[in-house]
C-alpha cells in the first residue's frame, strides 16, 4: 500500500519534473485557457454574466484545457519509447494510472489557478462570498474529470487516434459533473444558503465510481 | 449463415409486423383520446416502450463489453456494436417522439427538464461510442476501446440520471391511465420490444458476415496467425 503510493508519487514527480523543465504543456494550456475565456467574453458581447453563466465560462475553459493536459502527459511517454520502459518497470499498471492521475490533477490545478483569476478579471466574477465552497466543488469536479480523462488519454494515445478525439470521448461522460457542479455553485452564489445535498452526492459518487473503474480498466487500455 | 435461420427470422419479422399492425389498429380504433391533449397524447404509447427498450440495448452493450474483455472473442464485440447501433436508433426515436409530445403539451420543442436532458445525454454517450470506434484503425484495439468505453458509458448512466434530476422538472413523472390506456400501452410494448430484438439480431448477423468476408479477403494478403491472435488474444 505504502509502496504503491511511493511508486505513484515517483511517476507523478517524474512527469512534473519533465514539465517544470520543458514547460511544454503548461504554457500551451494556459494560453488556450485565456483564449477560450476571451472568446466567450467577446461572444457574450462584453456583458458581465451572472452566477450560472460565470461557472459555464469557467467550465468550458477548464474542460478544454484539461483535455489538452491529459493528452500531453500521455504524449510525453510516446517519445523515445518511454512508455515501453514504464510498462517494463516492475510496477502494477494501477500504480502507473495513479501517478498519471496525480500529475494531471496537479497540472489542472495549476492551469485553473491561472484561468480563474483571468475570469475574475475579465468578467468581474465575485467568488469572495464562498471561496472555500468554490474550491471544494471545483476540486472534486476536477478530480472526477481527471479520473476519466487519464484513462481515456491512455486509450486514445495507445490507439493512435486523431487529435481532438479525446475531448469527444471524455465530455459526454463528464456531463454529470458539469450539471452537479453548476447547480452547486449557482446555489452558492445566488444567496441560497441551503446545501444542495443530492448534487454533492452526484459529485462524490462520480469521483468514487470513476476512480475505481479507471484504475481497474487502465491495464486493458495501456499498450506500447 | 444457415438457410433455415433465415426462415425463422422471416417468421419473427412477420410476427413483429403483425403485432405492430394490431397495435396501430387498437390505438386508432379502441384507445380513448386523452382529455386535455387530445389525439397527440397517443404518441406516448410509442414513446415509453422505446425508452424502456433503449435501456435494454444499452444494457446489452455493457454485458457484451464485459464479455469481450473477459473472453476476448470478436463475437462479443459484434454484439456490442449491434446493441449500440440499435440503442442510438431507439434513443433518437425517444427524443423525436418526446419533442413532438412536448411541443403540443408545453408549447416547446425542448426544455432542459431532467428526462429530456437525460435522453439527450444518453444519446450522446452512445453516438460517441459509435464514432470513436469508427476512428480506431486496428481491429483488436477498436474492440478494446469500444469495450472499455461501453462499460464506462453504462456506469455513467445512473450518474447521468441522478444529475439530470437536478434540473428543474416539468415532465410528468407518474401518470394515471385508464384501463383502456394501460392495455394499449401493454400492447405497444410487444411490437417495439420484438423490433428491438429483431434489429439487434439483424445487425449482429450483418456484423458477423462483414467480419467473415473481410477476414477472408485479408487472409490472401496477410499472415494467417495475425487473425488467430486477433480472435483469441
Amino acid at each position: 500500500m505504502i509502496r504503491a503510493a511511493k511508486q505513484s508519487l515517483l511517476i507523478a514527480a517524474k512527469d512534473l519534473r519533465i514539465e517544470s523543465r520543458s514547460r511544454q504543456t503548461i504554457s500551451l494550456v494556459v494560453v488556450l485557457g485565456i483564449l477560450i475565456v476571451t472568446v466567450l467574453g467577446l461572444g457574450l458581447g462584453g456583458q458581465r454574466p451572472d452566477g450560472p453563466a460565470a461557472t459555464a465560462v469557467l467550465w468550458v475553459a477548464y474542460l478544454f484545457s484539461g483535455v489538452l493536459c491529459f493528452e500531453k502527459t500521455m504524449a510525453v511517454e510516446r517519445q523515445d519509447g518511454a512508455l515501453a520502459g514504464l510498462l517494463l518497470a516492475p510496477l502494477d499498471r494501477g500504480v502507473i494510472y495513479l501517478g498519471k492521475l496525480l500529475s494531471n490533477v496537479v497540472l489542472m490545478f495549476a492551469v485553473a489557478g491561472v484561468i480563474t483569476p483571468v475570469g475574475i478579471l475579465f468578467f468581474g466574477f465575485d467568488l469572495s462570498k464562498a471561496p472555500l465552497g468554490f474550491l471544494a466543488i471545483m476540486g472534486m469536479s476536477m478530480l472526477g474529470f481527471a479520473a476519466v480523462g487519464t484513462l481515456f488519454a491512455a486509450m486514445v494515445s495507445s490507439s493512435r487516434l486523431q487529435g481532438g478525439l479525446l475531448a469527444m470521448v471524455v465530455f459526454p461522460i463528464t456531463l454529470p459533473l458539469v450539471i452537479a457542479s453548476t447547480q452547486l455553485t449557482s446555489r452558492l452564489y445566488q444567496g441560497d444558503e441551503t446545501w444542495n445535498g443530492s448534487a454533492f452526492a452526484v459529485l462524490v459518487a462520480f469521483d468514487a465510481i470513476f476512480l475505481v473503474v479507471s484504475w481497474l480498466a487502465f491495464e486493458w487500455v495501456i499498450e506500447p | 449463415m444457415p438457410q433455415q435461420n433465415n426462415g425463422l427470422l422471416r417468421a419473427f419479422w412477420a410476427v413483429t409486423l403483425l403485432a405492430l399492425a394490431a397495435a396501430v389498429a387498437v390505438l386508432i380504433a379502441y384507445t380513448p383520446d386523452e382529455a386535455t391533449m387530445g389525439p397527440v397524447q397517443k404518441i406516448f404509447y410509442l414513446h415509453l416502450p422505446l425508452a424502456i427498450n433503449t435501456f435494454l440495448a444499452c444494457l446489452l452493450v455493457f454485458v457484451a463489453s464485459i464479455g469481450y474483455l473477459w473472453q476476448r472473442s470478436v463475437w462479443w464485440d459484434d454484439l456490442a456494436v449491434a446493441g449500440a447501433k440499435v440503442a442510438v436508433l431507439l434513443c433518437s426515436g425517444v427524443l423525436i417522439t418526446g419533442m413532438i409530445w412536448g411541443k403540443s403539451a408545453w408549447g416547446l420543442w425542448w426544455t432542459w427538464s431532467p428526462r429530456l436532458t437525460f435522453s439527450l445525454m444518453l444519446w450522446l454517450l452512445y453516438v460517441v461510442y459509435l464514432t470513436v470506434r469508427a476512428s480506431v484503425e486496428s481491429g483488436q484495439r477498436r474492440a478494446v476501446v469500444g469495450a472499455v468505453y461501453g462499460i464506462t458509458a453504462f456506469l455513467d448512466v445512473p450518474l447521468v440520471w441522478l444529475s439530470a434530476r437536478l434540473m428543474p422538472d416539468i415532465h410528468p413523472s407518474s401518470i394515471t391511465l385508464s384501463g383502456e390506456m394501460k392495455l394499449t400501452l401493454a400492447l405497444w410494448f410487444l411490437p417495439v420490444t420484438l423490433m428491438t430484438f429483431g434489429l439487434i439480431i439483424a445487425r449482429f448477423r450483418l456484423n458477423r458476415i462483414i467480419r467473415d468476408t473481410t477476414d477472408e479477403t485479408q487472409r490472401g494478403f496477410e499472415p494467417v496467425n495475425l487473425h488467430v491472435s486477433e480472435g483469441i488474444a
